[in-house]
C-alpha cells in the first residue's frame, strides 16, 4: 500500500497549523494605529447614523465605523463583554438606565476631564451631567439627549367623553396626579374605555422621578424603603390601579402597538422620543393627538451618554467627535432633524426650538413643552442599583394591576424582593 | 467488487445483524384509515401555519398582525417591504455571510465529528472513556456564561469582528460527537472492524471504506443540523461582529428593529427573507434530510 | 484488500485463521497507536479552546463574587449558600421543570403516534408529510417567538380570538404562570416534534414485518404487538430522545427571553416564566453578579446529570425484544 496522505493526518496538520498561526494575536480591525479612524457602537432607534454622516462630511479625512444594532440593553451587554476582557470600541453610546453600573466602575472608561470635559461641563443640565460623574469626580460620559416628559392625549376621544381638548385647559385640569386620576375616572364613566395604557410606566415611573431624593440619599446610602416620597408615589399608583382606568397593556409589548391605533387608551405619558413611536404606529391618527403638561409639572424619561472606554485605540478622535457633535448648536440641530431633546439649556430659548410645532400633534410646541418639563427637575442621586430597585417596584405594581397581586402587601413584597436582589 | 460485498455487509449491519434473507419492513400493511390522514394533515398544518402567517404579515403591514377577525390572506405589499429591508440593512451581504459560516460549520462538524466519533466508538486508546465523558458533560452547562471567556479568547486571537470568530468555535460540537459516536457504535459492529484488522486494514481504511459509508447519512444529517443552527444563531454573532458588512442574516434582521418597539411588517419581512434560503435549501435536500434521519437511525 | 475477505460472517472464520493471528502481546505499529489521537485531535483542539475552557471557567468563577468589569473577590461557597436560600432560584427551578415536562412529554407522545401513523407502507403523500413536520425546525427561534407572542396575545391574539368564538374568555397567557408555561412549551414542542417523529419512524421501519405477521398469527392483538414488538424496538432511540430532550429542555433560554420582552430578563413581573438559564443570564449580565450566575450554572449541571441518569435508567428498563 502506498503511503497516502490520509485526510485525517491532513486535518490534524491543518488544525495544528491554524492553532499555531492563530496564537499570535493578530491585528484588530478598525482603529488600530490610524488616528483618523475610530469605532463607534450605538443601539438602534436613535439615528446616530445621521450625526455620523454629518461629521464625516464636515471632516472628510475622518472615517467612523458605526455599528447601530440591538436594543439598549443588548448593546450594554455587548459593551460589558468587551470591557471584561477584549476588544473595545473607541466610542460607545450608553442609555441612562444602563449607565449607573458603568459609572460605578469608572476605571473602565477614560476620565473625560483629561480631554477637557471640565470646560464644557457647564453647557449641560446639572442633574443630567451628575449621573455620569463617578464617586471620585471622574466624568465618564457626555449627555446626548434626554426624554423630557409630557402627556400625549387623543383630542377626539376627550371630546367624545365631554372633556376639554385645548392643551392649556387640559394641563390645568390635571396639574396634580390625583387630579389626573379623577380625569381618568370621568373618562371611563363617559366612554367605558380605558384611559391610560398602564399605571406602572405612565403613573408610577413618572411620579417617582419628580422627587428630591429617590432610592438613594445624597451620600449614596440606599433609602428606598424609608423614603416617604417613594412610598407616596407607590401609593398613588395603587390608587390609580384601584380606579380601574388602565388598559393594563405593558409599554413596548405587541399589545401596545396594536392598541395604539385603535384608540384603546386615550393618554400615555410620553417623553419626546415616544412621539415618534406614536407617529409610526398610528399614522392614521394624525392630527387627533395633542400634548399637555405632565401632572406634577416636571419629568424625564430616558437619555443617553457618550463614553470612551479606557482601552480605546483612538480616544482623541472619539473625543473630537463628542466635543463637536454634542455642542449646544449641534444638539439643537439634532433636535430639529430628529426630535431628540437637547441637554444644553442655552438653546432652550432659541426661537427655532420654541417655535417648533408638531403637526401630527395638532401643532403642539413640543420643544417648549418638553424643555419646560426638564427645568423643573431636581437632581437626585442615582445609585448603582437604581435600575434594579425601580424594576422591582414596577413589577410589584404590574402584578397588582394584572389582578394577581394583593395591593395590601405589594409594598412589602417589593421591598423584600429588592432586598433579595441587591442584598441591602 | 469490493463494493458489492461491502454492500452486503452494510445491508446486514443496518438490519441489526439479522440473518440475510429476512424481509426488511417498510411499514405496516393494511388500509390507511382516514383519520390517519386527518392527524397528519393537522400536524402539517400546525407546522407550516406560523411560517405562512409570517408571510402574510410580511406582505401587508403591522396592523394585519393584530387584526380581528384575523387576516390570513397575503397582501401585495411584499416587495415594498422587502425592498425596505434591503435598503435599511446590507441584507444580501448578510445572507452571503450566513451562507459561508453555516456551510463551513455544517461540513466541518460532519467531518470532525465523524472522525472523532469513530475514534471514540471503535478505536481503543488510553483515556478514551474519560475523554468522551468530559465531552458529554460539557453539554450540560448552559453556554450563556461562556460568552465572556469566549470573547476573551477571541479577542486575544485578534478575531473580533471576523467571520472566523463565529465559525471556528462552532466546529467542535459536543452534541455532534455524541451523535456520531452513538450512530457508529450502533451500526458498525466490532466484528466487522476486527475482521478488517485481521485482514491488515489500517485504521484509516477501516474508517474511510467501512465505517464512513455506513454512517454517511447520519453525518449528512448532522451537517444539516449544524448548518441550520448556525444560520439561526443570534447572540454570539451579535456580540462579536461589529462591522455591518460582516453581519449575518440574524443580526441584519435585528438591525431592522427599533429599541423599544418592533415594526412587525418590516420585522416579519426580514425574518421571512432570512428563512427563505433555508426553505430553498430544504426543498432541494429535504428529501435527503428525511432519508438521512430515517436511514441513519438506531437499530435495536 | 480482496473482495472475498470482507464478508458477512467473520466470526466463524476467525478460528480458521488463528495460526496467522498475531500473538496477544504484540502491539500495533506506532502509526496505528497514535491514529486514534490523530482522529480526535482536530476536534479536541477546538473543543479544548472553545468548549472546555469556558466550561471550566464557569466552575471557577462560581467561587467568586465576580463583577465582569469591576471587583472579583474569592468567596468560596457563599454563592451556593445564597442560592439555596434564594426564593427566586427555587421559583426558576419549578418553572424550568414545569416547562420541561410540559414541552417534552406531549412532544414525545405525539411523535410516537405520528411515527406509528407514518409507518404505513401504503401511505400517500408520505414525503410531503415528512418534510412538512421539519419546517418548524428551520424557522429561526427569534422569528417564531414574535409570531407566537402575537398569536397568544391577551387582547389581540389569534388564539384568544378563536377561544372567544367558542365562548371562552380571554386568557392572559403571558402574565399567568400556567399560561406562560404552556405558551413556551408549545413553542418548544412545535419546534422539535417533527425531528423526533422521524427518529421514531426510522426505528419503526427497521422492525421486520414478519415479526408483526408472526405475532398476529399467534393471536396477539394490536396493543400486544405495540407493547411487545414496537416499544422494545424503539428502546435505543427513546433513550436517546429522552436524554437529549432532558439536557435541552432543562436549559431552555431563548423562548422565555423573547416572549416577555417588556420585562426583559425576568420573564414576567413575578418571574412567572423565568427558567434557570434565564435567571443565570439575568444575574450575570443584568446584575453583574457573574459568580452567582455561575453557581446557578453549576446547580443546573448537577440537576441535568441527575435527571438524565434517572431517565436513562428508567428507559433502559423497557424490556428488550
Amino acid at each position: 500500500m502506498k503511503l497516502r496522505i490520509s485526510p485525517s493526518l491532513a486535518l490534524f496538520a491543518a488544525a495544528a497549523l491554524a492553532a499555531v498561526t492563530a496564537c499570535s494575536p493578530g491585528s484588530s480591525s478598525g482603529g488600530g494605529g490610524d488616528p483618523n479612524v475610530f469605532e463607534f457602537w450605538s443601539f438602534s432607534g436613535i439615528d446616530q447614523q445621521r450625526d455620523v454622516d454629518d461629521y464625516m462630511r464636515a471632516h472628510p479625512e475622518i472615517r467612523i465605523e458605526l455599528t447601530e444594532v440591538g436594543s439598549t440593553t443588548e448593546t450594554a451587554q455587548a459593551l460589558t463583554t468587551a470591557l471584561a476582557g477584549g476588544k473595545v470600541p473607541d466610542l460607545v453610546l450608553i442609555q441612562g438606565d444602563d449607565l449607573p453600573k458603568f459609572v460605578q466602575q469608572p476605571q473602565n472608561f477614560h476620565d473625560l476631564r483629561e480631554f477637557g470635559a471640565d470646560e464644557i461641563k457647564g453647557d449641560y443640565l446639572d442633574w443630567v451631567m451628575e449621573q455620569a460623574v463617578a464617586q471620585g469626580g471622574e466624568i465618564i460620559g457626555i449627555p446626548t439627549d434626554v426624554g423630557g416628559l409630557a402627556v400625549a392625549y387623543r383630542k377626539d376621544l376627550f371630546a367624545e367623553a365631554g372633556l376639554p381638548t385645548d392643551r392649556e385647559e387640559v394641563s390645568q385640569m390635571w396639574s396634580t396626579w390625583d387630579d389626573f386620576i379623577e380625569v381618568g375616572k370621568r373618562y371611563k364613566e363617559a366612554t367605558g374605555k380605558a384611559f391610560l395604557d398602564n399605571v406602572p410606566t405612565s403613573v408610577f415611573f413618572q411620579a417617582v422621578n419628580q422627587v428630591s431624593q429617590k432610592y438613594y440619599d445624597d451620600a449614596g446610602n440606599p433609602i428606598y424603603d424609608r423614603n416617604p416620597e417613594v412610598k407616596a408615589a407607590f401609593d398613588l399608583a395603587l390608587r390609580a390601579i384601584e380606579a380601574d382606568i388602565s388598559a393594563r397593556i405593558s409599554f413596548g409589548s405587541d399589545g401596545w402597538n396594536a392598541a395604539l391605533p385603535r384608540g384603546d387608551f386615550a393618554v400615555v405619558s410620553a417623553p419626546s422620543w415616544l412621539l415618534d413611536q406614536i407617529r409610526r404606529y398610528a399614522p392614521d391618527t394624525a392630527g387627533k393627538w395633542d400634548v399637555a403638561r405632565i401632572p406634577g409639572g416636571a419629568g424625564n424619561w430616558g437619555g443617553s451618554y457618550l463614553a470612551i472606554p479606557a482601552r480605546a485605540q483612538n480616544p482623541q478622535a472619539a473625543w473630537n467627535y463628542i466635543r463637536e457633535m454634542q455642542s449646544p448648536e449641534h444638539q439643537l440641530q439634532h433636535f430639529l432633524d430628529v426630535g431628540a431633546l437637547p441637554t444644553t439649556p442655552s438653546v432652550y430659548d432659541d426661537p427655532q426650538l420654541t417655535g417648533k410645532r408638531d403637526e401630527f400633534f395638532s401643532g403642539a410646541p413640543t420643544g417648549e413643552i418638553y424643555t419646560q418639563a426638564l427645568l423643573g427637575l431636581k437632581p437626585f442621586h442615582m445609585g448603582p442599583d437604581t435600575g434594579t430597585i425601580g424594576t422591582e417596584f414596577l413589577n410589584a405594581l404590574t402584578n397588582v394591576e394584572q389582578g394577581s397581586g394583593d395591593p395590601a402587601t405589594a409594598w412589602d413584597d417589593a421591598v423584600r424582593n429588592i432586598r433579595t436582589a441587591i442584598g441591602a | 467488487m469490493a463494493d458489492t460485498t461491502a454492500g452486503s455487509v452494510i445491508g446486514t449491519t443496518m438490519t441489526g445483524g439479522a440473518a440475510p434473507g429476512r424481509a426488511r419492513s417498510s411499514g405496516r400493511l393494511g388500509r390507511v384509515r382516514w383519520w390517519s390522514y386527518l392527524l397528519l394533515g393537522v400536524a402539517a398544518f400546525a407546522s407550516i401555519f406560523p411560517l405562512y402567517w409570517m408571510f402574510v404579515v410580511a406582505s401587508t403591514d403591522s396592523a394585519t398582525a393584530t387584526q380581528m377577525p384575523p387576516e390570513i390572506v397575503p397582501g401585495d405589499n411584499f416587495f415594498h417591504l422587502a425592498g425596505l429591508v434591503f435598503d435599511t440593512v446590507p441584507f444580501l451581504q448578510a445572507i452571503g455571510n450566513s451562507l459561508v459560516v453555516a456551510t463551513t460549520i455544517g461540513v466541518g462538524q460532519a467531518v470532525l465529528c465523524a472522525l472523532g466519533g469513530f475514534a471514540f466508538a471503535k478505536l481503543h486508546f488510553r483515556g478514551r472513556d474519560v475523554l468522551f465523558l468530559i465531552v458529554v458533560l460539557t453539554m450540560t452547562v448552559p453556554t450563556q456564561l461562556a460568552i465572556i471567556p469566549q470573547y476573551m479568547i477571541i479577542s486575544w486571537l485578534g478575531w473580533v469582528d471576523t467571520l472566523q470568530a463565529i465559525t471556528v468555535p462552532g466546529l467542535a460540537s459536543a452534541f455532534g460527537i455524541f451523535w456520531m459516536r452513538q450512530h457508529i457504535a450502533a451500526t458498525v459492529s466490532d466484528e466487522l472492524v476486527q475482521a478488517a484488522r485481521i485482514d491488515g486494514a489500517s485504521t484509516w481504511q477501516i474508517f474511510w471504506r467501512i465505517a464512513f459509508p455506513i454512517v454517511r447519512p447520519a453525518a449528512f444529517v448532522l451537517g444539516l443540523f449544524g448548518f441550520v443552527t448556525a444560520w439561526n444563531d443570534f447572540l454570539w454573532p451579535f456580540i462579536v461582529l461589529k462591522s455591518p458588512e460582516r453581519f449575518t442574516a440574524q443580526i441584519a434582521i435585528k438591525a431592522l428593529q427599533n429599541s423599544y418597539t418592533i415594526d412587525l411588517g418590516l420585522a416579519m419581512s426580514g425574518s421571512f427573507l432570512a428563512t427563505l434560503p433555508l426553505l430553498v435549501l430544504f426543498v432541494f435536500v429535504g428529501k435527503r434530510m428525511v432519508a438521512g434521519i430515517l436511514e441513519g437511525a438506531f437499530k435495536g | 484488500m480482496t473482495a472475498t475477505r470482507v464478508t458477512a460472517t467473520p466470526t466463524p472464520r476467525a478460528p480458521a485463521r488463528a495460526p496467522h493471528r498475531r500473538p496477544a502481546g504484540w502491539a500495533l505499529p506506532l502509526r496505528e497507536r497514535i491514529a486514534p489521537y490523530a482522529y480526535i485531535a482536530p476536534f479536541f483542539v477546538l473543543f479544548g479552546v472553545f468548549g472546555l475552557i469556558p466550561f471550566l471557567f464557569t466552575f471557577y468563577i462560581a467561587l467568586f463574587e465576580w463583577n465582569p468589569i469591576g471587583d472579583q473577590t474569592f468567596t468560596g461557597f457563599d454563592n451556593f449558600v445564597r442560592m439555596l436560600g434564594d426564593a427566586r432560584f427555587w421559583n426558576a427551578t419549578r418553572n424550568t421543570v414545569s416547562i420541561w415536562l410540559l414541552s417534552t412529554v406531549p412532544q414525545l407522545l405525539v411523535a410516537l403516534v405520528l411515527a406509528h401513523v407514518l409507518n404505513h407502507a401504503r401511505l400517500r403523500f408520505a414525503l410531503f408529510f415528512r418534510m412538512s413536520i421539519l419546517v418548524p425546525y428551520i424557522t429561526s427561534v427569534a422569528a417564531t417567538a414574535i409570531v407566537f407572542a402575537q398569536m397568544f396575545d391577551r387582547d389581540y391574539g389569534l388564539l384568544n380570538w378563536l377561544l372567544g368564538l367558542v365562548g371562552i374568555g380571554s386568557i392572559d397567557f403571558v402574565q399567568s404562570v400556567w399560561g406562560s408555561h404552556v405558551m413556551i412549551a408549545v413553542m418548544v414542542a412545535w419546534r422539535w416534534f417533527g425531528y423526533t417523529t422521524l427518529l421514531y419512524l426510522a426505528s419503526l421501519q427497521a422492525v421486520p414485518r414478519d415479526l408483526y405477521e408472526a405475532a398476529s398469527i399467534d393471536g396477539a392483538g394490536g396493543w400486544a404487538q405495540f407493547r411487545h414488538i414496537t416499544v422494545p424496538s424503539l428502546r435505543p432511540v427513546i433513550i436517546f430522545t429522552v436524554v437529549t430532550s432532558t439536557i435541552g429542555g432543562l436549559q431552555i433560554f431563548t423562548e422565555p427571553l423573547l416572549v416577555a420582552r417588556t420585562t426583559n430578563l425576568t420573564c414576567g413581573p413575578v418571574r412567572q416564566c423565568q427558567t434557570l438559564t434565564l435567571f443565570l443570564y439575568e444575574q450575570g449580565f443584568g446584575q453583574y453578579q457573574f459568580g452567582y450566575g455561575a453557581a446557578i450554572g453549576v446547580a443546573l449541571f448537577v440537576m441535568i446529570i441527575l435527571v438524565a441518569a434517572v431517565n436513562y435508567l428508567l428507559s433502559a428498563r423497557i424490556r428488550g425484544a
